[in-house]
């Protein structure tokens, strides 16, 4: 047993190393890209890469964790097996929030786009609207619920279009 | 996208301008340039689409059988007419010390080829229609009647330069303040100190808005067509405008002219 110590001593190191990426893999990018705050060209760039394939790296990691974990439960005290729970709850709510959009959480998007007669819009004369229109086809889109779903995915004679705002 | 519809998403923020993604490759795009930034598109753009941002009311004198995107009953209580003050407040993260605007100055912005040009809105409510230059393109940007919309276009007439001017402000430049009644308060607006100051307002009864031209004395509408004169039935070539903040176009336009008059 005197052998056994450094080797789970080293699993511990891997453990958290292992729970540091999973969790830092949701939370390095959410931190620079978040709102009211500048974005460096760097910064961001590193953001969108490491976002890019965060659910692959919180889910690997989680399940790394995972195998650690039960490997270290049994031989560890009520202390140890607290920390170890919240190692996996930590990496388990990266490896989640990684495969969430909470910016759509903020502002829903619109899940099935629904048109009316411009003759039945109850929309003030005097409010702003975007305006697309394709031979027969004119749509207007109100600026006050643009403003707020900020991307509308359609279709205007023919030719899918992103409305944004 | 090369004959592949994308579907996007909100997918963050990049200096107060959003960053979409589709849900086809993943690709991260930057809302104001429709640039591919990262991922498998990266160094693609989709295209413009021709647009316009008007109200609702001018929208409905142009169009026939139009249709409007519906309200989300759930999203209802979301959405808010004035957010324009509401954002105005909000501070911004990138700024341009040394410029002559303020970062959340509205402006105009056109680009024609590599040259690229603010029109503070202010001005443009004030001296609409505006004839300018850039990039030796001549262009006419106009506020519509309402005070609201707005449209550029290449000031040509069959290739020819051609000069515009409000009817109803004959004896006047094309360039000085306009009369339209609706235009006014914007105006009364843009010099907060002198909240007194009279309006020069001609009769309140609505007159129909249209432009002159000097070369072939014709009639033109919002939309840019001539409606009476030696060129009825003749239509300008539009030119895209964004209406957007100053620090936005700076920041996406660093070569950007400022328009002064």
């Amino acid at each position: 047993m005197t052998t056994a110590k450094p080797r789970f001593g080293t699993l511990w190191v891997v453990l958290l190393a292992f729970a540091l990426v999973g969790f830092g893999s949701f939370f390095f990018p959410a931190f620079i890209i978040r709102p009211f705050t500048h974005q460096s060209p760097r910064g961001l760039y590193w953001a969108m890469a490491v976002r890019q394939r965060a659910p692959i790296i919180s889910l690997m990691c989680a399940i790394a964790c995972l195998l650690l974990v039960m490997l270290l439960w049994q031989i560890s005290d009520k202390w140890r097996k607290g920390a170890l729970s919240a190692v996996m709850l930590l990496v388990t709510t990266a490896a989640v929030m990684s495969r969430l959009n909470y910016f759509e959480w903020m502002f829903h998007p619109v899940d099935a786009a629904q048109f009316e007669a411009e003759s039945s819009s109850k929309l003030d004369a005097k409010e702003m609207i975007l305006a697309v229109r394709y031979g027969d086809d004119a749509r207007a889109y109100p600026i006050s619920q643009m403003a707020y779903h900020h991307i509308l995915n359609d279709v205007v004679g023919g030719v899918p279009i992103a409305v944004t705002y | 996208m090369n004959g592949r519809a994308l579907h996007f998403y909100l997918a963050g923020i990049n200096n107060q301008n959003f960053l979409m993604r589709d849900k086809e490759t993943g690709t991260w795009w930057q809302q104001i340039t429709g640039k591919a930034v990262y991922g498998p598109l990266k160094g693609t753009a989709l295209d413009l689409v021709p647009y316009d941002e008007l109200t609702f009311g001018e929208w409905k004198s142009e169009v026939s059988n139009g249709r409007v995107l519906a309200p989300v009953p759930k999203y209802v209580k979301e959405y808010d007419s004035n957010w324009e003050p509401e954002v105005a407040k909000l501070p911004v993260v990138i700024s341009f010390p040394g410029t002559e605007l303020k970062s959340r100055d509205v402006v105009l912005g056109l680009q024609l080829g590599d040259a690229s040009r603010a029109y503070p809105w202010e001005s443009l409510a004030k001296q609409s229609p505006v004839i300018d230059h850039v990039n030796g393109r001549p262009l006419l940007i106009a506020v519509g009647p309402d005070g609201k919309s707005f449209r550029a276009f290449v000031s040509q007439i069959d290739g020819k330069d051609a000069e515009f001017f409000l009817k109803g402000d004959e004896g006047t430049s094309s360039v000085t303040a306009s009369s339209d009644p609706k235009v006014a308060p914007a105006s009364a607006n843009a010099d907060p100190k002198k909240p007194g100051q009279p309006e020069a307002k001609p009769s309140p009864s609505a007159k129909p808005w249209t432009l002159l031209d000097t070369t072939t004395a014709s009639e033109w509408n919002f939309q840019g067509c001539a409606i009476s004169g030696a060129s009825q039935g003749k239509c300008l070539e539009r030119v895209p405008a964004l209406k957007d903040y100053w620090f936005d176009w700076r920041n996406y336009h660093p070569d950007t002219t400022i328009y002064k008059r």
